[in-house]
């Protein structure tokens, strides 16, 4: 065996993405050990293809004759395991029929990272997917959305009750939530990164110390102040005061990192141009980082909205719909969700199910939300908010013409541009 | 300027969602003149209390119920944080398991008692791929398999209770409450009177030790499991991995569950499941505080209903209490003990007459007029004047005797200790019967020879039972996959002799631990078959490469 | 060198001071100075006032039971016999396995989403590697409830028997050779919980290193394929050592959160109050599941003792965190990505 490690002379760089790439030159002379392999970086070529599989069937055939066959093996995971050990030395194997050492290496890590993700994803697609079919008979009914638990005893079926009450306390807990910590976290962000003041960097520590915080810890907290020394009683305050507690650092701390990213250039024009700080901030800097500061909102939001455990020590529990946070219990999706389960009554696990499914849709939304909004980068604009601006500019114009200053040199062609 | 529209417009939309919520729902309070009111506590009594929330809500009332224990249903009374609790047992002043004593204010609430039921042992069992629905344990055996005294279900003690059955040499896995239950207290009650030697015995080994008085806190030790609440110990029962496991919670979550629960032996001699008619039967001998001025009036010592003698008693039957404030304090204000009243009231009248379709049983004469005197005392309540005999409860009549326990049938002969055994099923699988052993069916064998007969053969089954010799039972030929044991047989002396080990079933034990010459076999079959595909490709890439 | 040094010794100029810059501020300013001061501040005082209130409270129960609270197992507070040895060791055992399963998967995913998932779909994976990041936990529970733990038993079954020489895999009371040995002694364990919180941190130890892989310099990888290397010799000479300190720390910020994780584990363990290190045997404890299962029941001193393992769990939470934190900072990668 020639121990060569094969240094092929023409390297193709990788395709797609746009980084400068290391382009060699061509060359005519014939290759020094026999024609040179390219050595494939991206994409599966043809006999790789056969290659996985070749082996995918045989791994499966050689796991099907032991298990059973020849061996007294047996179980599915077991079989999976032994199949899939099968498949990596068969293809290691098949590959090393034409490549040498290190690339057969590469293929094997190839395969290996993919199979990591494959796992990664399968989790996924299993959780959901299995929420969705033990839910499914409460989910299609329209009175699980309409209707709360108030008149659904335990032993009743599927037609009867719902969890109105649990969507409609989720939102109101949310709502409130977000009306405690928006301002805050955003006004706190504001802090952090516009004023020089020396108490930021200890706010900052504290808030990074708070991310840390179990979300139980928060719940009790609450629990322990708010309703045992203060005397109030379990409600949709307290638990948004609970949820507010988790998220007011998730907030902060990803609003910090946002309002970090707007570029310091537009902040020093405007206070160039003569801008008080404050509307440097309010015009320039929190504009600017909107589609971020949105995507920690809506970050903080999704998690908020699925916690359990702050909800279950604060609000209570309850089968009748409350859209008073101030008094009687609310109960959540989450805490609806945990509660269901727990019965061994099939219809009650069944509503179970569903209201889990439901928080996830509710979440998967807010996070695909997140990911719409965030997924723009500071400073670039739909169409509409691009017809708007010209708008306003047209009217700027209008009202700076009618100062009866000297009329622009090239008054509208900005204009006319953004309206096309 | 944009962020601030685009925050402002989000507001706005939540705001709107709200409003469409308060629009599209028109106000509650605007119809009723009952202001919401919570409570929490006992998940035993919660089945009945949460039809009673479902059936009120036609008056307008709406009651919160959180059965979260109650434990946690009294504290959080004392805390002032519900305006009602519902507890299995009353406020423990000098608790007997070294918890906190519990303090409340002399004359500040009422007990009243709200239902009545029995602990019941849910269990989740197969023979032969088959459920079994007709267990029959002695209350000495409940208290050896909660004790940990007993780990298998083949044990001589059970299978001499459960003659009809051949019992598997499976495991037994206790399930107990994890959070603070009456259960759990009403039950090592139970056990500390009549079984208070095993009791001190595991209390001592499970750390518990001095403090072995009754507890809301079940002690565990290794192989039990615990659950939170009659739903997480019934739910764990239920699931199916679960085999093996018995549990006890109320009889209305085995109903609910669908599952058996067992008969226990009663001190009649009878194995008794805790219907509605047989714990208003155990019930008529609980010993009721009727000194009106006491802190307990109306609490229950159930002393004599474990030693009860009538053949329908149940042991473990109680009463559950809902403790009502009878002054303002922390969130109950007057407007709350206005709806509180009406709901106590329709508590102890209509809503008893449906208590016993959900596994419950309904008050007594006695207690329900104790009771409306109780209300009276709950601060805002609008006093009603009941006709008591419209209330339409079961166990009402005109002479003033409890219907419902003078009505209650009598056991089957064959639920009597001895050697039969009914197969009829019991709990929410009532409607299912479980085959037993002919020489344990018949009602007219029960003779004294056929009783020596099952003795001899009890006995043998329990030599038998010995995981060693489990194959050995095969003498029939319906025979258990897993270990071979084998039941039914073609007749009674089969059966009875079915301890001379005569050709023996071959069962292989598959998952026998350790090394042997099966996993040596294996090995060397893989090996060879890896080798017959690998060994060619390598071997020609060695050479090709070598010609290279 | 020596040519500079003597031109400027012959004029010793006192450095200038430094140009002040200060302006005076508007009414506007003032108040936006003073507003967002005082935003910050709220925070500030919100956040020491929960660390301080569990500080307080939990000293009460500290107290009295002085150094016996790491060691005692029991968790009978009004009694005077609690500590958090048993709680504690279960949180840190169900945190280990998690991230002992979480780490291979979620590195493996990032790799693959970073260099070996073609272009086109590398959004897609990331999108999903997101959307399991945002699964509510009780979610998770529900699924490792119901349908998870069915399909564990057998895996800790056969872990039992066969690698039970390992002390942490045996399993008291499980009798291999007995076919009917009942699965509960294999369900709801410490392992079990481990998994399903393992799927809970994966995504966020995921993202972190993809973050950090994604960041690796053109050159360098370019670098690598130029003399020769392949995509796994690059992966293992460049990726790997470039991101070290960002999987270092995002393992450490996923055991962070799966030390707090409550729900999950309160739905799959049945609490046991001795040090058990039997990952595979049923029932474990985890400190959040023990302050969600007692808070309601709990006296006064019950709580303050609650809230004094609350407090050690936060503390360990935070120790974790910022050692994370540190980590990324100081990696090579750490300058511009937050974790």
């Amino acid at each position: 065996m020639s121990t060569v490690f094969v240094e092929p002379d023409l390297v193709l760089p990788p395709r797609g993405g746009t980084e400068p790439r290391t382009v060699l030159p061509a060359t005519d002379e014939p290759a020094l050990l026999g024609t040179p392999r390219l050595r494939s970086l991206r994409g599966v070529p043809r006999d790789e293809l056969v290659n996985l599989v070749g082996a995918g069937i045989s791994a499966v055939a050689m796991a099907l004759l032991l298990f059973g066959r020849l061996t007294p093996l047996r179980g599915n995971l077991g079989f999976v395991v032994v199949a899939y050990g099968i498949f990596l030395a068969t293809y290691a194997l098949l590959v090393s029929l034409t490549e040498d050492r290190p690339a057969v290496v590469d293929r094997i890590m190839a395969v290996v990272l993919s199979s990591a993700a494959a796992v990664a994803g399968l989790a996924l697609v299993s959780v959901v997917v299995y929420t969705l079919w033990r839910g499914r008979a409460a989910l299609v009914k329209a009175n699980l959305y309409t209707q709360d638990m108030s008149s659904a005893g335990p032993l009743d079926p599927l037609t009867v009750g719902g969890i109105g009450h649990a969507i409609v306390g989720s939102l109101v807990i949310i709502a409130l939530s977000l009306v405690l910590t928006v301002p805050l976290g955003l006004a706190c962000a504001v802090f952090l990164n516009e004023t020089r003041s020396r108490a930021a960097q200890l706010v900052r520590t504290i808030v990074d110390a708070m991310t840390a915080l179990p979300s139980i810890l928060a719940g009790l907290f609450i629990f322990a102040t708010w309703i045992l020394i203060l005397g109030f009683e379990r409600s949709g305050v307290a638990a948004s005061l609970a949820v507010s507690l988790m998220m007011l650092p998730i907030i902060i701390r990803s609003a910090d990192v946002v309002l970090r990213l707007v570029p310091g250039n537009l902040r020093e024009a405007a206070l160039a141009l003569g801008a008080p700080q404050w509307r440097t901030v309010w015009h320039v800097v929190l504009p600017t980082a909107r589609s971020g500061l949105a995507t920690s909102v809506i970050l903080g939001v999704a998690r908020g909205v699925g916690e359990t455990a702050p909800v279950l020590l604060t609000a209570g529990f309850s089968s009748t719909i409350n859209v008073n946070p101030l008094s009687g219990p609310m109960v959540s999706l989450p805490l609806a969700t945990f509660e269901f389960v727990r019965s061994p009554q099939q219809e009650l696990v069944a509503r179970g199910f569903a209201t889990a499914a439901v928080l996830m849709v509710v979440v998967l939304v807010l996070f695909a939300l997140a990911r719409i909004i965030g997924g723009r980068p500071a400073g670039s604009v739909t169409s509409r908010q691009a017809r708007r601006l010209a708008a306003r500019s047209v009217k700027d114009l209008a009202r700076i013409e009618s100062l009866g200053g000297p009329p622009p040199r090239i008054p509208s062609a900005p204009v006319t541009e953004a309206t096309a | 300027m944009s962020s601030v529209r685009a925050r402002g417009s989000a507001i706005a939309a939540v705001a709107a969602c709200l409003l469409s919520v308060l629009v599209l729902r028109p106000p509650a309070e605007a119809q009723e003149s009952y202001q919401r009111i919570s409570g929490e506590g006992s998940s035993w009594a919660a089945g009945a209390i949460d039809a009673m929330r479902v059936n009120v809500k036609q008056f307008g009332i709406t009651v919160d119920y959180n059965p979260s224990g109650s434990s946690a249903g009294r504290k959080n009374f004392l805390n002032g944080t519900v305006d009602f609790a519902a507890s299995d047992i009353p406020f423990q002043f000098r608790p007997e398991d070294g918890s906190a004593p519990e303090n409340p204010a002399p004359g500040s609430y009422a007990y009243i008692p709200v239902t009545a039921g029995g602990t019941a042992f849910m269990y989740n069992l197969k023979i032969n791929g088959q459920r079994v629905t007709n267990l029959r344990l002695s209350g000495e055996n409940v208290a050896k398999i909660f004790t940990g005294a007993i780990t298998e279900w083949n044990d001589p003690a059970l299978q001499a209770d459960n003659p009809g059955l051949t019992m598997p040499a499976r495991k037994i896995v206790p399930v107990v409450r994890s959070d603070g239950s009456g259960s759990s207290a009403q039950f090592t009650r139970w056990l500390i009177h009549l079984h208070g030697g095993l009791w001190d015995d595991y209390c001592r080994r499970s750390g518990r030790a001095p403090a072995c008085g009754f507890t809301s806190y079940y002690p565990t030790i290794a192989g039990m499991i615990a659950q939170s609440g009659d739903l997480g110990v019934s739910g764990y029962v239920a699931q199916s991995f679960a085999e093996g496991a018995i549990g006890y919670v109320n009889y209305s979550y085995a109903i609910g569950a669908q599952f058996p629960v067992a008969k226990v032996l009663n001190t009649a001699g009878y194995y008794t499941e805790p219907t509605p008619e047989n714990v208003a039967v155990s019930l008529l001998k609980a010993r009721i505080n009727t000194d009106a001025g006491s802190d307990e009036y109306l609490t229950q010592i159930l002393d004599d209903v474990y030693t009860d003698p009538d053949p329908r008693s149940y042991q473990l039957s109680s009463y559950s209490y809902f403790i009502l404030p009878t002054t303002i304090q922390g969130q109950f204000n007057e407007a709350k003990g206005k709806t509180l009243g009406a709901f106590a009231y329709y508590a102890m009248c209509q809503a008893q007459q449906q208590s016993a379709s959900l596994g419950y049983s309904p008050m007594p004469i006695n207690l329900v007029q104790a009771s409306f005197d109780q209300i009276r005392k709950i601060p805002g309540v609008e006093v009603q004047s009941i006709d008591i005999t419209k209330c339409k409860n079961p166990t009402f009549s005109a002479d003033g005797t409890n219907l419902l326990a003078a009505n209650a049938p009598q056991p089957q002969p064959c639920d009597k200790q001895g050697p039969t055994q009914c197969a009829t099923g019991s709990g929410g699988v009532k409607q299912v019967a479980t085959p037993v052993a002919p020489s344990a069916a018949g009602v007219e064998a029960a003779g004294p020879a056929a009783s020596g007969a099952v003795t001899a053969s009890a006995s043998g089954d329990g030599a038998a039972a010995d995981p060693a010799a489990s194959g050995d039972l095969a003498a029939a030929p319906v025979c258990d996959p897993d270990t071979g044991v084998c039941t039914g047989g073609s007749g009674a002396s089969a059966a009875l002799g079915s301890a001379v080990s005569a050709a023996a079933t071959p069962t292989m034990l598959s998952d026998s631990s350790g090394w042997s010459s099966v996993q040596t076999l294996a090995a060397v079959v893989i090996l060879l078959t890896l080798g017959l595909v690998f060994a060619p490709a390598a071997a020609w890439r060695a050479f090709g490469e070598g010609r290279r | 060198m020596t040519a500079v040094t003597t031109v400027y010794e012959g004029t010793p100029v006192a450095a200038p001071p430094p140009r002040s810059l200060a302006a005076a501020l508007d009414r506007g300013d003032r108040w936006f100075r003073r507003g967002s001061l005082g935003a910050g501040l709220v925070v500030l005082v919100i956040m020491a006032a929960v660390g301080l209130f569990l500080t307080v409270e939990a000293l009460q129960a500290l107290r009295t039971t002085g150094f016996s609270f790491l060691t005692t197992a029991e968790w009978q507070p009004d009694r005077g016999q609690f500590g958090i040895a048993a709680v504690l060791t279960g949180t840190v055992l169900i945190a280990l396995v998690a991230v002992s399963v979480a780490l291979p998967i979620s590195m493996g995913t990032a790799l693959f989403i970073a260099e070996v998932a073609p272009p086109r779909l590398r959004a897609t994976f990331v999108a999903m590697v997101d959307l399991m990041a945002a699964v509510p936990s009780v979610v998770y529970g529900l699924w490792g409830l119901f349908l998870f733990q069915g399909q564990v038993v057998g895996l800790s079954r056969w872990l039992s028997t066969w690698l039970s020489w390992i002390p942490i895999f045996r399993v008291d009371g499980a009798d291999p050779t007995d076919p009917l040995a009942s699965a509960s002694v294999y369900t709801a364990s410490t392992f079990i919980a481990g998994l399903v919180v393992a799927l809970m941190v994966m995504p966020i130890q995921c993202s972190i290193m993809r973050e950090v892989f994604s960041q690796v310099p053109v050159g360098e990888r370019e670098g690598a394929f130029a003399l020769g290397a392949t995509r796994w010799g690059m992966i293992r000479i460049v990726t790997l050592p470039f991101g070290r300190g960002g999987v270092i720390g995002g393992t450490m910020l996923g055991l962070g959160r799966a030390l707090g994780e409550t729900i999950a584990v309160y739905l799959i363990i049945s609490p046991r109050f001795d040090v058990n290190f039997h990952i595979l045997e049923a029932g474990s404890n985890s400190v959040s599941s023990l302050i969600a299962l007692r808070f309601g029941e709990s006296s006064g001193f019950g709580l303050s003792a609650l809230m004094a393992a609350g407090l050690a769990l936060f503390a360990m939470t935070l120790a974790v965190n910022f050692t994370a934190a540190g980590f990324i900072a100081r990696s090579r990668s750490g300058a511009s990505s937050e974790a």
